[in-house]
């Protein structure tokens, strides 16, 4: 029997066939779903996300197949206090959190790889899409996925060498059709399972009444809608209910076409602007973390930014700062910069490292 | 190696049950309740069956109600009485029994019944006064575990029949985990209802008896064909049945002995335990205890990280219940005794059972404190420590 493996599956295809490639690659894989969310049982069937019961049921099915021991374990409290607990305060501070990035780095590479200590795993594997290269120095790379679409690397930036050495990300070189097909092979039941895609505790998708719901009314409070001029427009019921580059719900009757450029949660003002005013000139983040990269402090070096999932990377120029603090200059164009995203800095197919975007630098 | 140490969730079926099985399915057909010869056979199995079980716990073949299993004999005592209860809208239990009995008495709260229940000690003993003070001539029913599956402890249960007796009310004992594991004489215990479970004894599951005592009138809850004298419609599982009885006869003949060596195994493991693991709490009582069953709180660890990594190791025990996602919540029955939801996380239970062997014990002794060092080193220290 191989090294021992924590996969950690949500009933998905992707986590399934990670799962089922390890078992026939020869490892001793222990298959684990986390129960993250109390609600979990409540929800609506046929939803597109993970923790719902069925999909426990999906997956253990997986591990019957296949023949692994499969457990549920309880994160729900560390969920709670670490992903959620910052989703809820994040927005109220007028910035737009990525629960997933925060997921990854204290639930699944924190406490799960905890676990799988506990239980004597060498490693955990998950269905992410991303590769670990191991250089000839010994040192762990984090590298994109041989599938541009489905590339997932943006959501583990924060992953260093001690958890690159212990991971496993079994599809990194694989097609997402490839996936669909082996899983239709092993005869997973799940193959063609829709993809989740909203945040799995919100799975309504409203943010802003979840966020409410969370923290209380007496945490919300209204504001304005003003102008770059500093004009008045609109009064709004909580900067929790908006985004950088939101167009709708804005309750403004403009002419032309308006978007949220900048969130003030000091005095609770949302400013809009025309689409052109959208762009920023780059951005501080904090929280930096570099995977293995020894760069100098202070000096700027070439990089391509991602400062959303869904976007292109565009070329830049980072200079490392104390406190894990970094400041990005855009090379090229003005991309609409959110405070709370993750911004990951690649270096061709590299993660060299990332943050969270502080604030945008207007010029 | 495999060390099964979770034999109160269900033990293995004894050689016995097994042979019985066997009788009855090369049998051939036959309904019980059928006129011809080979019904005849069904029904002289099926009341042999039966007065083994009877025999078990000392009552009459007359009085035994075979049902699916001990769900199903809570909620037909508990249905049972308090549809013919009359203007009697309370009921006597306490905080630590099992689903079966705590979901339909929940079920009868939504339906306005009064439900009373009596909180235990920090060892798990529910006091016979504070129950025999409860019982009122409103009480239709008391229920209550006459031997608690999580921790062990044999409940003390003086006065409360002849109190319950006084005041009109019907006592129900949930003998599950006590049947073959300790002698049971229903007239010296003197209550109307016993609840039995096949599979806590060395049947398959899916068979269970009730006891009803002759006296005692309850409504059935499955109505259809006269089957169990009215008390229970359905064709009988005459297989289950032989099972159970001869399941029940072998554990009556054998308990002393097995009673005295599970004690030994019993005590060693939890000695090799205490003394390897610094900190290791027994939960319930030192006496008053079943032998088989050892609750232990485990410092610095969670007990579902335990609970998996032992499992991995070949070593099965088992922590609160299940949830239907397959998660494990804290015992309610370990809160109740008082406990924080911390320590309650941080136990295990570990029941032995009439097959356990010495080689599983000192299997145990190796691997478990071996384990608990690892998920302690791996976890957070402030998890489950004393509160």
């Amino acid at each position: 029997m191989g090294a021992r493996v924590m996969v950690a599956m949500s009933g998905g295809v992707d986590s399934s066939v990670a799962a089922a490639l390890l078992c026939e690659s020869g490892y001793e894989v222990v298959g684990v779903a986390m129960r993250l969310t109390p609600e979990a049982a409540h929800l609506p069937r046929r939803r597109a996300t993970c923790c719902s019961h069925e999909d426990f049921e999906d997956a253990r099915r997986v591990a019957e197949r296949m023949n692994f021991p499969f457990y549920v374990v309880d994160l729900r409290e560390d969920f709670a206090a670490r992903v959620i607990g910052n989703f809820v305060s994040e927005y109220l501070a007028g910035r737009t959190p990525n629960p997933c990035v925060m997921c990854n780095r204290e639930i699944k590479f924190d406490r799960l790889w905890q676990r799988a200590r506990a239980i004597g795993a060498d490693y955990v594997a998950t269905g992410h899409y991303a590769r670990i290269l191991r250089g000839a120095d010994g040192r762990f790379r984090l590298m994109r996925a041989a599938d541009n679409s489905k590339d997932q690397s943006y959501f583990l930036f924060s992953l260093r060498q001690e958890e690159l050495s212990r991971t496993i990300f079994p599809l990194g070189a694989m097609a997402k059709s490839e996936v669909r097909a082996r899983a239709r092979e092993l005869g997973l039941a799940n193959a063609d399972k829709p993809e989740s895609q909203e945040i799995c505790f919100v799975p309504d998708g409203d943010y802003a009444g979840f966020v409410e719901r969370a923290a209380g009314r007496g945490d919300v409070r209204g504001g304005a809608v003003v102008d770059s001029s500093g004009n008045t427009l609109a009064r709004h019921a909580g900067i929790h209910h908006f985004t950088i580059g939101q167009r709708r719900g804005l309750g403004v009757a403009a002419g032309e076409p308006m978007y949220v450029r900048r969130i003030d949660s000091h005095n609770g003002t949302v400013v809009v602007g025309r689409r052109d005013e959208l762009g920023a000139a780059g951005l501080i983040a904090r929280e930096v973390s570099l995977v293995d990269w020894q760069c100098e402090r202070g000096t700027p070096h070439r990089v391509d930014v991602k400062i959303r999932y869904r976007q292109t990377p565009v070329p830049a120029e980072l200079s490392i700062g104390p406190d894990c603090r970094a400041q990005v200059r855009f090379l090229e164009g003005r991309p609409a910069v959110t405070p709370g995203q993750a911004c990951v800095f690649y270096r061709d197919d590299e993660v060299v490292g990332g943050g969270f975007i502080e604030r945008a630098l207007e010029a | 190696m495999r060390v099964f140490l979770d034999h109160n969730a269900g033990t293995a079926v004894r050689p016995e049950a097994a042979a019985a099985i066997s009788r009855v399915l090369s049998g051939g057909e036959g309904n019980p309740s059928s006129v011809h010869r080979a019904g005849q056979w069904a029904r002289r199995t099926l009341e042999n069956a039966r007065a083994q079980v009877a025999d078990l716990i000392d009552a009459d073949a007359r009085e035994i109600v075979f049902t699916s299993g001990g769900t199903e004999s809570n909620n037909l005592a508990i249905e049972g009485v308090l549809r013919r209860a009359g203007s009697r809208r309370r009921v006597v239990t306490s905080a630590i029994e099992h689903s079966s009995i705590l979901a339909p008495l929940m079920n009868l709260e939504s339906r306005g019944f009064e439900i009373v229940r009596i909180r235990p000690d920090r060892d798990g003993r529910v006091s016979p006064c504070h129950v025999v003070e409860t019982i009122d001539e409103s009480t239709a029913l008391v229920t209550l575990g006459l031997v608690n599956a999580e921790v062990g402890v044999i409940q003390n249960l003086d006065g409360i029949a002849a109190r319950a007796a006084d005041a009109g009310a019907v006592f129900h004992l949930d003998a599950a985990q006590a049947a073959g594991r300790v002698a049971i004489d229903v007239a010296a215990l003197d209550c109307d209802l016993m609840t039995l479970s096949g599979h806590k004894i060395g049947a398959p599951a899916g068979i269970g008896a009730l006891y009803i005592r002759d006296d005692c009138e309850i409504a059935p809850i499955l109505l259809g064909g006269p089957q169990e004298r009215g008390r229970r419609a359905g064709t009988q599982n005459l297989v289950g049945a032989a099972a159970f009885g001869a399941a029940a006869q072998a554990a009556r003949i054998a308990m002393a002995s097995e009673r005295e060596r599970v004690r030994g195994l019993s005590e060693r493991l939890l000695s090799g335990l205490m003394t390897r693991i610094p900190g290791l709490r027994l939960n319930g009582p030192a006496d008053g205890r079943l032998a088989n069953t050892l609750n232990l709180t485990f410092p610095r660890v969670l007990g579902e990280s335990m609970l998996i990594a032992l499992d991995l190791e070949g070593v099965e025990v088992s922590m609160g219940s299940a949830c239907a996602a397959g998660a494990v919540e804290p015992s309610h029955v370990l809160i109740a005794m008082g406990r924080s939801a911390a320590e309650a996380r941080s136990s295990l239970r570990m029941s032995l059972g009439w097959n356990t062997t010495s080689e599983e014990i000192a299997a145990a002794i190796d691997i478990i404190p071996r384990v608990w060092r690892r998920v302690a080193a791996a976890e957070p220290a402030e998890i489950g420590e004393a509160v």
